[in-house]
């Protein structure tokens, strides 16, 4: 075939990019089960959760790898390259931090939550969970704008945007406020130290989510 | 005499392979874009480019043909009847050659700079280096620079316009409609500018330069609106949800349409005017600047293009439809503008461009204007290595070819 322009076009990064959201979706909801579980008494599939979560995280990373991998060095993006990566790299950082705070957690497998920050700790998962699972929406309505480069759809865009950054704002408030508890717990050293530690992980995962949202914020950018 | 008739009659079997290249590839390619966006089905696509190619390469085609396309060499070298004969064929088997491979690579060459090249081979064996007219090679080498160059500028800023004045905005399906006029009156008129001045049929009615532009503004002005009349009408019958690409979709319809009548008329001359060459000096032995080309020879081209469209079209068409969610239908109307209207110039101020490499121009404009996912840069200077080789390469087979054949009879 003698196309004149077909060989042009490489498969588009966005497709894998949306894929990749979508990895890093199922892991922030394998990861909220993986908590409630810990949280639980007797609660055995917790390993199970942990173990999806970290294939998860692999595949995620094969996507990653795959786009880095084939986007030649002459390749143009509608989007400045510099910024398209960034942004991957900082959407993949929630799927890493999630897997280190389920790490952290595995650390001392039986121990589960305090009675007293139990609450607290529910919200600060889900508080992490909602920034991400806006990232996939926003990298779909990106696509659509990137296609129709209509004002509307990027003011849409902007809007989930602004969102993500309210939400990771939320999210630091649930985490002051479980350190405030953690201090005022009167427990056993370890045990502080593997919630605070615990409460900077899970906190370190909205703050990714709000990186890659200004990121795409900057793609978007007229 | 036996040899003239071998000869004629493996002339009109590659006649016949280079014309069905042309239907297969780049007539193919010019529906694409229309099955790709569901505007018309893969078999109305074929039925539709096969029934145009025939008429325009009969009908619009032209009825002479210069014996040495693009006057790069000179025509004494056709003096002596047996030579020019094994010569016209070693052209046209040597062009034939050249664009095949250049598909199985999946190269988008000029067919016309693959004859241009064979004939300059087929002169540099029997005249040397004196018959080859360079000055004229070098308009051929500076095409390769100013089509793309030239269409990449046109299909950029097209498409920032079209952005800016109706993708942005909210009320953007009601925006193209409102501004079809000026899309499609555009297309048209370049079409109608493209027929007088660039088709055989145009050319010998000998329209004056301001006429013309008088004659294509006018049918552009009704066209555009009686364009968007019937778009309205269409779009409203098929109660499509409002896009504006719907609207470029429509008009893309029609510009595929003008592009298998145009590549119907013009480029049946690559495969048959090496036969009419063969067949005029095998029928009177009597060579001039020119050579009649009889109806049923452009019937013969204009059949053996419709018939590659058939048998290897719809695999091109499938291939291109399916990737075409990365060139939608305003951005292929961008490529398919910058492209006609790049041909047009560029022929008017003699430049022998090719519409293959102005389209490759086309798709680089918009990638830089950031309407597509993905362009491979990388894959361009590829291509353009192709654009330098096809002349050297085409004139080297030729002259084996040639300097084969003279051996062997």
């Amino acid at each position: 075939m003698r196309i004149p322009f077909f060989s042009m076009f490489t498969r588009s990064p966005f497709d894998d990019l949306q894929k990749h959201a979508e990895k890093v979706k199922e892991c922030a909801w394998a990861f909220q089960q993986a908590a409630e579980c810990y949280a639980a008494v007797n609660c055995e599939v917790f390993e199970d959760h942990r173990q999806q979560v970290i294939r998860l995280e692999h595949e995620a990373d094969d996507i990653k790898r795959g786009i880095r991998n084939h986007m030649p060095k002459n390749v143009m993006l509608p989007v400045e390259k510099f910024q398209f990566f960034r942004y991957l790299r900082e959407q993949d950082s929630v799927v890493d931090s999630v897997q280190e705070a389920l790490n952290w957690l595995s650390y001392r497998p039986d121990s589960g939550i305090p009675d007293a920050l139990e609450r607290d700790f529910f919200l600060l998962v889900d508080a992490v969970v909602d920034p991400i699972e806006e990232l996939s929406r926003m990298v779909e309505e990106a696509r659509v704008y990137l296609k129709t480069f209509s004002d509307k759809q990027r003011e849409d865009v902007k809007s989930i945007i602004k969102n993500i950054r309210q939400m990771e704002h939320d999210a630091d408030q649930v985490e002051r406020a479980f350190f405030r508890k953690v201090m005022e717990m009167e427990s056993d050293p370890i045990t502080v130290i593997h919630m605070i530690k615990l409460a900077e992980i899970v906190g370190s995962i909205a703050d990714h989510a709000e990186n890659a949202g200004d990121m795409m914020r900057a793609m978007i950018a007229r | 005499m036996p040899m003239e008739l071998i000869i004629l009659a493996l002339g009109f079997i590659v006649g016949f392979h280079m014309s069905w290249n042309i239907g297969a590839n780049d007539v193919a390619n010019s529906m694409a874009p229309a099955v790709g966006a569901n505007a018309i089905t893969l078999r109305q696509a074929i039925g539709i480019a096969g029934v145009l190619v025939i008429i325009g390469a009969t009908f619009i085609g032209s009825h002479v043909t210069d014996t040495i396309r693009g006057g790069i060499v000179s025509p004494h070298i056709l003096e002596d009847h047996r030579t020019a004969m094994i010569g016209a064929f070693s052209a046209l088997l040597s062009a034939a050659l050249w664009v095949s491979f250049a598909t199985w690579k999946s190269m988008p060459i000029s067919t016309t700079h693959s004859i241009v090249g064979s004939m300059v081979g087929f002169g540099l064996a029997t005249g040397g280096v004196g018959v080859v007219n360079w000055s004229g090679f070098g308009a051929v080498a500076g095409s390769w620079v100013i089509s793309p160059l030239f269409s990449m500028t046109i299909a950029f800023f097209m498409f920032k316009i079209i952005v800016r004045f109706v993708l942005a905005r909210t009320d953007s399906y009601d925006t193209a409609l409102r501004l079809s006029p000026l899309f499609i009156g555009l297309a048209v008129f370049v079409i109608v500018m493209s027929f007088l001045f660039k088709t055989p049929l145009g050319t010998a009615m000998a329209v004056g330069d301001i006429t013309a532009m008088l004659v294509a503004s006018v049918i552009g002005i009704a066209g555009g609106f009686g364009g968007r009349n019937l778009l309205g009408w269409f779009l409203a019958k098929k109660e499509v949800f409002r896009d504006p690409e719907m609207v470029f979709r429509t008009i893309q319809i029609g510009t595929a349409c003008y592009v298998a009548l145009a590549l119907g008329a013009n480029d049946v001359a690559n495969a048959i005017g090496p036969l009419a060459l063969i067949y005029s000096l095998a029928r009177t032995g009597e060579v001039a600047t020119q050579v009649p080309v009889p109806y049923y020879l452009l019937l013969y081209g204009g059949v053996s293009i419709a018939i590659g469209i058939a048998m290897g079209g719809a695999r091109v068409i499938r291939t291109v439809g399916s990737g075409i969610t990365t060139l939608t239908n305003s951005r292929g109307y961008c490529v398919t503008f910058g492209a006609a209207t790049t041909v047009l110039l560029a022929s008017k101020l003699g430049l022998p461009v090719s519409t293959s490499h102005a389209a490759v121009g086309g798709v680089i404009g918009v990638g830089l204007a950031r309407g597509i996912d993905t362009v491979n840069f990388g894959i361009v200077y590829k291509i353009m290595l192709y654009w330098i080789l096809t002349v050297p390469a085409a004139a080297l087979t030729s002259l084996i070819i040639f300097n084969l054949i003279q051996i062997i009879l």
